[in-house]
């Protein structure tokens, strides 16, 4: 079996364990939150006998183990559970709303590649000099200032003082959304052909996307700075150098693919990341996004909700690691016949 | 070539549409908190009882001017011992075009019922049975006497039940499906004055004024509304003051309230229905067992300080002054009791009376709802306000999860806890029945864990008298009394405070004279009066 295969299939059955694992930890934490949740649901007025019905409903009188059985079970006929705070079912609407956060998140990590890495590989091929400075600066101020400081920063200058962007939403009110066929807008406006649709949901797009990727623009490209820089001091470059090859081959041959193993890594974990941070940035610009969704439900001690979003969120976190992992092994030939072993 | 200037255009309209101002727009639009419930058997909070209001009828409504209830689609009612029978407009027309029938009021109450959430609660054990007469007659029989039933009726909303049942899908309702369900999650079945367009929970809602209303739609009301949901207080600033939103939440921070307020283009709203802060004092724990240590910080307590606290313009505030249970709108309310003020000299005469003297014994907890954080500022007054007095106090903040936990057994409830709560119907039974009944059972509502015979026999009394003068005279009653035990500081009646732009008028949330006895039922969009 070829050994990216082999890497494949090891990291798949990991995930698969870590899945489990994280489904257990998230039922039982769930359930620590202190309340009742069928209370909850049913508000003040309820009478004991709807609060005992609604527990029998959804199996909360019975033990935790049978409690997690039962789920599992909905589980593996695709259904997880109903919002108790949505009173709809979670994979309803978690179909309503990861479309959004992918949607948001893809674009931050194209920015962060787009950005972070030239600023980068600029910064390390001129370093010392004043780009290199500058950039270190930016690449400081943007990974130090949180995202959502960074989403209220553009949306006040670009969205509400120039009037550059819309300050908030997916898509213009009084435009017709592209047909849904992927939940995600410029994926649907290219199928459709709808070009208006693709600028409109590009325009809002954009701030939120960026207000995202900055601290991992900043990350990435001190990253790439650091490790080309390293890298130039290998052997191998001086050899280029004293072989008289240009800079800029170099720079794009020998010296930004060592580089480009550790950059990668992180920003695999970046793009997970991004999950988590895009609450904020989704709260900032009415995003109507799953994170925002995650927030609310755990605040609402909505059990099934709760489960099923960290589920969702630790499968994409898993998918992201495991693509960054064979993008690695195809950039680094030692990881790739390493195989399995890696 | 073709896509070329597609592409254009989409981008040419996209930037038009960003830049055009408010009052080219027939459009309502305002935000409100997540998640907004399209189904009017569900939804129970703000914006998913004003969803209900619009889209959908009750047989009466929230009356004004004191009075608890209005006819609606009930023209009239009689009621004989415990049978309610109501007579129905003929005329009422669904969105689907379908005439309204007693037949859709008997669906209507076996399906919130059924569905066990809601309202429902409003009904649980009260009705034995409820029968079609005729087509526009239909009678409730109630398990036993209960005036604020009439009451309840206002959050009742009638279905189309043809539509329904034509969208029905499996489900656990056997021979009923489910009820609908899933197509009311994003679809109305109702004859509202507004029609849902689409509803997306926890981003948005649209609707479209509906021309077949039974009672019309002025012209001056808006076409459509837009309902966002779950904005931040900086985004709905800068929203409102580009003209991009015309009305706010009631959720906004008082300081970007204010800053909005002083805006030449804006004005204030209130929604003034049966809001009352409540400080609950936990009656089964020492030293607040003793009545006299409840009045002394009945009266240690500095109201004006706390009503500046939410003060949002020097016209407006966010709470007035309260001298009770009963909110000033509310069907009960009883005028001839005084205001509550600070009076240090009374705290100190019932301090004085009350058993607990040393330090040791005068130990107060307060809790305070951690999702609200106007309250920490009002435990923070509580706190010196008590402690000025001799009491050793301490602030924690709870989560709203587990405050509702604690407060449901005297024995972990807080000394002092803070919560806002307004009546779910017109009635002050729905409201006082809960909190202060010993026979209620415990919930997050009745944190003061009251036993007083006399409150419970004059509530009893309320549930049993259907004469309106008889029943007013009770409550008023009830509100004295509950001053006298002290159950709670009654710190403020609470007002929604909403910022809107200056293109466009709600009368029930502007004129005191056309505000209604139960929240929420003012912001009906065919009351908007849109000015520009």
């Amino acid at each position: 079996m070829p050994p990216l295969a082999l890497t494949l299939i090891h990291r798949l059955i990991a995930s698969l364990v870590v899945l489990v694992g994280v489904s257990m930890l998230m039922f039982a934490i769930a359930r620590v939150i202190p309340g009742d949740p069928a209370r909850i649901a049913l508000g003040p007025n309820a009478t004991e006998a709807q609060v005992q019905a609604l527990r029998r409903e959804r199996h909360l009188d019975e033990s935790l183990p049978r409690q997690y059985w039962e789920y599992v079970r909905e589980l593996m006929h695709g259904n997880l559970g109903v919002s108790l705070y949505s009173n709809r079912p979670v994979r309803v609407d978690i179909a309503q709303y990861l479309p959004a956060t992918l949607e948001l998140v893809f674009a931050a990590g194209l920015t962060i590649v787009v950005i972070g890495l030239p600023v980068g590989v600029l910064s390390a091929r001129y370093r010392g000099g004043l780009g290199d400075h500058l950039g270190r600066i930016a690449s400081i101020m943007s990974v130090s200032t949180p995202a959502f400081v960074w989403g209220v920063i553009l949306q006040l200058c670009f969205a509400y003082l120039w009037r550059l962007f819309p300050i908030e939403g997916r898509f213009t009110a009084t435009l017709t959304p592209p047909p849904p066929v992927t939940g995600f807008f410029i994926l649907d406006s290219l199928l459709a052909g709808d070009g208006g649709a693709l600028l409109d949901s590009l325009h809002h797009l954009a701030l939120p996307a960026l207000a995202l990727a900055m601290a991992g623009i900043g990350q990435t490209a001190r990253l790439t700075r650091a490790s080309m820089v390293d890298t130039y001091r290998k052997p191998f470059i001086e050899m280029a150098e004293a072989y008289g090859f240009r800079e800029s081959r170099i720079a794009n041959r020998y010296a930004f693919r060592p580089a480009l193993v550790p950059v990668l890594t992180i920003l695999g974990l970046d793009l997970a990341a991004l999950l988590g941070n895009a609450f904020l940035v989704e709260s900032v610009f009415g995003w109507p996004g799953l994170s925002r969704y995650g927030v609310e439900v755990i605040l609402h001690k909505d059990l099934d909700a709760i489960v099923g979003t960290v589920l969702i969120i630790a499968t994409a976190f898993l998918i992201a690691n495991i693509v960054v992992d064979l993008l690695v092994a195809l950039v680094n030939p030692r990881i790739r016949y390493a195989g399995g072993r890696s | 070539m073709t896509l070329s200037r597609r592409i254009l255009g989409g981008a040419v309209a996209s930037f038009l549409l960003q830049a055009t101002p408010s009052f080219a727009e027939p459009l309502f639009r305002l935000d409100a908190s997540a998640p907004g419930e399209a189904d009017p058997d569900k939804g129970i909070d703000y914006i998913g009882s004003v969803l209900a209001f619009n889209l959908y009828d009750a047989l009466v409504v929230p009356g004004q001017n004191g009075t608890p209830v209005a006819p609606h689609l009930a023209t009239a009612w009689k009621i004989d011992d415990d049978d309610y029978i109501f007579t129905l407009r003929p005329d009422v027309k669904f969105h689907s075009g379908n005439i309204m029938t007693a037949d859709d009021v008997v669906f209507s109450f076996k399906r919130l019922m059924a569905l066990g959430k809601g309202n429902s609660p409003l009904f649980a054990d009260r009705v034995a049975s409820v029968t079609a007469l005729d087509p526009h007659t239909v009678k409730f029989t109630l398990s036993g006497p209960y005036a604020p039933f009439l009451g309840a009726v206002a959050r009742l909303p009638v279905l189309d039940s043809k539509l329904v049942m034509a969208h029905k899908a499996d489900g656990k309702f056997g021979d009923m499906g489910d009820y609908g369900e899933a197509y009311l999650s994003s679809h109305d079945a109702g004859s509202g004055a507004y029609t849902l367009v689409s509803h997306v929970p926890e981003s948005e809602t649209n609707l479209a004024k509906f021309d077949g209303y039974f009672l019309g739609v002025p012209a001056s009301a808006p076409d459509k509304v837009r309902i966002r949901y779950g904005l931040q207080p900086a985004t709905v600033r800068e929203l409102v003051a580009s003209g991009q939103q015309d009305m706010t939440s009631q959720w906004l921070p008082p300081e970007v309230m204010r800053a909005l307020a002083e805006r030449k283009d804006t004005h204030l709203l209130t929604d003034r229905g049966s809001n009352i802060l409540f400080l609950h004092m936990n009656t089964q724990k020492p030293p607040l067992d003793d009545v006299n240590c409840r009045l002394a910080l009945t009266y240690a307590f500095d109201y004006a300080t706390a009503m500046k606290l939410v003060q949002i313009t020097d016209k407006v505030s966010a709470a007035t002054p309260a001298n009770g249970a009963i909110g000033k709108s509310e069907f009960g309310y009883n005028a001839s009791l005084p205001m509550f003020a600070q009076d240090l000299n009374k705290a100190k005469d019932f301090l004085a009376k009350c058993k607990y003297k040393t330090p040791d014994e005068r130990k107060l907890d307060i809790t305070w709802i951690t999702e609200v954080p106007a309250e920490e500022k009002i435990a923070l007054l509580m706190k010196a306000n008590f402690d000025s007095l001799g009491f050793q106090t301490t602030i924690k903040g709870a989560p709203w999860t587990l405050y509702t936990q604690q407060v449901t057994k005297p024995e972990s409830t807080p000394s002092l806890s803070e919560v806002y709560i307004d009546a779910p119907t017109p009635d002050p039974d729905s409201i006082l029945y809960n909190m202060y009944s010993s026979k209620s059972p415990p919930t997050w509502e009745s944190a003061s864990h009251l036993s007083d015979p006399e409150v419970d026999r004059l509530l009893d009394a309320g549930r049993k008298e259907n004469d309106l003068a008889k029943r007013k005279a009770i409550y008023e009653q009830v509100e004295a009394r509950l001053d006298a035990v002290a159950p709670a500081i009654f710190a403020g009646e609470v007002s929604g405070v909403f910022v809107g732009l200056n293109t466009f008028k709600l009368p029930p949330f502007e004129d005191d004279s056309k505000r209604f006895s139960a929240e929420e039922y003012g912001l009906q969009f065919r009351m908007v009066e849109m000015t520009k």
